[in-house]
């Protein structure tokens, strides 16, 4: 489920996730919350996504808090150009433990990452509130589609790893996986 | 009340109906069926006789809530929520006295550019500085009151509350309009003062009208054809916008506990709801009629689809309504049975799927409050467009807030059927062909017209062709047709028929007790003429009454 202030951009990237597409132009502001399947191959399994895109503003809040508790993993936008997105990020993070379950899955992401000019919020303001809930981060553009694969995919591991649990297995933790991944994006294109 | 002029023109229109009576029963009414799937009323009627504070509608409401009701029969434990709000007595002044002050022209430039313009320039600089987040309001809405073009505007619609604080305007931003909004709250205020409610202000060919349905209060400023009760019905329709958002029950809550609210944050994401419908009444009959365009389909698929609701609808508890609209026109309705669906508040259905793209990409599950059926609270609608290939919109209204996934699989099974007996491609295939010419209708005389049944609470009219081409002859002639529906419905004086003589058509209206038909004929047709045309119309209107109303009215 995304979750997150009116206007940061959590429907577009959840089609440049879908689709492969950058919704530009009109502001198409969600109505209440829309609902999308996504069926994502994990080495030898399947893992069907259930997504729901969920409208920023306020008065629908009531809507939003009943399908908190069916929730498997929660993607809290805000939008690094906006110092006022990221500030509400707390009282997201706190409607969050109020409604949803306690072993939701919690990703903390900076979308508009492109927008180098206008950016408010510095990468490790982001990193460091993350740190301090113990939710994973990321920064990502729906424009240049930086890390929203990543992200999704992320969640689906966790969801999976969480869903198939055998006590032998190696312990799992989406926060790791993120770093580790989004280290090897690094040097990939350093090199 | 009637006059002598008045008595002798009403006689020799009895007598020139008499005259058609041969023709046409007096209760004769093409496109209505034994029930109805809307409820008809008479529109001014009601406007007169609305509350004028919502504070008085809730607490009547509450009482006996159409949702509660529902809920109850479902057998679900009813919420003890909100008390019941004790009736405020805001409303004592609505009644009893109408204020409709006529004032010069120049009585009006002072309103517009009263002494106070210094104050306001100084006022809209600060608030420019402090909106700075708001960026992008600012950039797309450079229009001001100083802005001509903002003054060019022929039709303003403004909202504020009782306290004065801007929530809406039509045109620019209402930041920088807090000033007149100012303005507005005070003249609503001083006749408030005598007791009395002000209802409009004419001033040359611009009508001032205000509706007072506190908290809040809205404004219509106009140079339009339409008249004053005309945009009165206009501003209601946007008034039952705002209820569908936020329910009465909210609206009144906010205010109650701080009279100050600035609205616009609960609003967010609405105003594209706002401005398409005010937009959409400047050209739609639908508002003007009160009724509902349906789409044309033969009775034969009509029933397939409706059928295929009922089939899989009846099998889900609490589905209240199910409605499928197309490009603004009414596929079908189906409904459940002691429940029927009001005009108005199928118009806002109509607008919201309108006006919002977000629908088609994805199901959505939203919260929709249909003011007419029971403003207190919200129902909860399963959207989804039927196919990617088909603009035809499926809406399934509950009462049930955790019914998405039940009404999901009834949709799938829904949309499954209707490919299976090739109604999309129906349903396509009539709009493909934008509705029907009035050349089917044989008349050579008849350039267009609209009719409506008034139990059906539909109408319907050709699509517009030569000599209404370009926007300006086709919104020269909606004025037209506003005018005719003024003074048809004059409540100093009601007329039955009206044949008008206009600068480049002639105007024929015509009120029976089942329908109303207006329609323009060539500039040189007589009158004898244009009226043997409008029986022969409605006679053709009988005769394709199938296609063009829905005529059954399934219920689950």
């Amino acid at each position: 489920m995304l979750v997150g202030d009116s206007g940061v951009g959590k429907t577009c990237v959840l089609v440049r996730y879908k689709d492969g597409a950058f919704l530009s132009g009109a502001f198409i502001s969600t109505v209440g919350i829309d609902f999308r399947n996504k069926v994502v191959p994990l080495d030898d399994a399947k893992v069907k996504l259930q997504i729901w895109d969920t409208a920023g503003q306020e008065r629908f809040r009531s809507v939003t808090h009943a399908y908190y508790r069916d929730a498997h993993a929660l993607l809290l936008l805000y939008d690094v150009t906006s110092k006022n997105s990221f500030d509400n990020t707390r009282a997201w993070l706190g409607e969050i433990s109020e409604y949803a379950h306690d072993d939701v899955v919690i990703m903390l992401i900076g979308n508009k990452a492109d927008m180098k000019e206008e950016r408010q919020v510095k990468y490790e303001d982001g990193e460091r509130l993350a740190a301090e809930y113990e939710v994973a981060f990321m920064e990502t553009s729906a424009k240049s589609g930086m890390n929203v694969e990543l992200a999704f995919q992320a969640v689906a591991r966790e969801l999976k790893y969480r869903k198939m649990r055998n006590p032998d297995d190696p312990k799992f933790s989406v926060t790791e996986y993120v770093k580790h991944e989004s280290q090897k994006n690094a040097s990939g294109c350093c090199s | 009340m009637a006059t002598a002029s008045c008595k002798s023109l009403e006689d020799s229109e009895t007598a020139r109906e008499s005259e058609e009576e041969t023709e046409i029963p007096k209760d004769f009414e093409p496109g209505a069926s034994s029930e109805s799937i809307l409820i008809s009323i008479d529109l001014y009627e009601e406007v007169e006789n609305s509350p004028g504070s919502v504070y008085e509608d809730v607490s009547y409401r509450r009482r006996k809530s159409t949702i509660c009701e529902l809920e109850r029969s479902a057998g679900k434990r009813v919420l003890a929520e909100e008390q019941v709000e004790t009736s405020k007595s805001f409303d004592d002044k609505s009644q009893d006295g109408q204020l409709k002050a006529e004032i010069g022209h120049d009585e009006s430039i002072r309103i517009k550019n009263s002494p106070n313009v210094e104050p306001i320039r100084i006022e809209m600089e600060s608030i420019q500085m402090s909106s700075d987040e708001e960026k992008h309001e600012i950039i797309e809405t450079a229009e001001d009151i100083h802005n001509p073009e903002w003054k060019q505007h022929s039709k303003h619609i403004f909202i504020l509350s009782e306290a004065g604080k801007p929530i809406y305007s039509r045109f620019g931003s209402e930041d920088k309009l807090v000033t007149l909004m100012g303005v507005m709250q005070a003249l609503v205020s001083i006749v408030q003062d005598n007791g009395d409610v002000i209802r409009s202000i004419h001033a040359g060919d611009h009508k001032f009208v205000f509706l007072v349905r506190l908290p809040l209060i809205l404004v219509a400023v106009a140079n339009t054809n339409a008249s004053a009760p005309q945009l009165v019905v206009q501003l209601n329709c946007v008034y039952n916008l705002i209820l569908s958002v936020l329910t009465s029950t909210q609206l009144c809550s906010i205010f109650e506990q701080r009279r100050n609210y600035d609205l616009r944050r609960l609003l967010g994401g609405a105003e594209k709801f706002l401005d398409n419908l005010v937009d959409t009444m400047d050209s739609d009959p639908s508002f003007l009629l009160v009724a509902v365009r349906c789409l044309p389909l033969t009775s034969a698929i009509r029933d397939t689809i409706s059928q295929s609701i009922v089939q899989y609808c009846s099998k889900v508890k609490n589905v209240v309504f199910a409605i499928l609209v197309a490009k603004n026109q009414l596929v079908t309705i189906v409904r459940m049975k002691k429940y029927s669906l009001h005009p108005s508040d199928l118009h806002l259905v109509m607008n919201l799927v309108n006006s919002s793209d977000s629908f088609k990409a994805a199901e959505s599950w939203t919260p929709i409050c249909l003011p007419k059926f029971d403003s207190s609270g919200f129902l909860h609608a399963h959207v989804s467009y039927l196919d990617d290939n088909c603009p035809a919109c499926l809406l399934l209204l509950t009462v049930d807030k955790n019914l998405f996934f039940t009404l999901q699989e009834c949709r799938r099974k829904i949309v499954e059927r209707l490919h299976r007996y090739n109604c999309l491609e129906a349903i396509n295939a009539s709009l493909e062909s934008e509705g029907y010419s009035v050349s089917e209708v044989g008349l050579p005389d008849l350039r267009h017209f609209i009719y409506k049944s008034k139990s059906a609470a539909q109408f319907t009219e050709p699509r517009l062709e030569a000599p209404y081409v370009s926007n300006e002859d086709q919104s020269n002639l909606f004025g037209l047709y506003q005018y005719l529906h003024h003074r048809m419905y004059n409540s100093a004086r009601p007329l039955k028929i009206l044949f008008y003589v206009g600068q480049k058509e002639i105007m024929l209206s015509w009120h029976m007790a089942g329908f109303e038909l207006y329609a323009a004929f060539e500039p040189m047709v007589t009158k004898f003429t244009a009226v043997n045309t409008m029986n022969k119309l409605v006679r053709w209107i009988k005769k394709e009454e199938d296609r063009l109303f829905i005529m059954n009215a399934p219920t689950i």
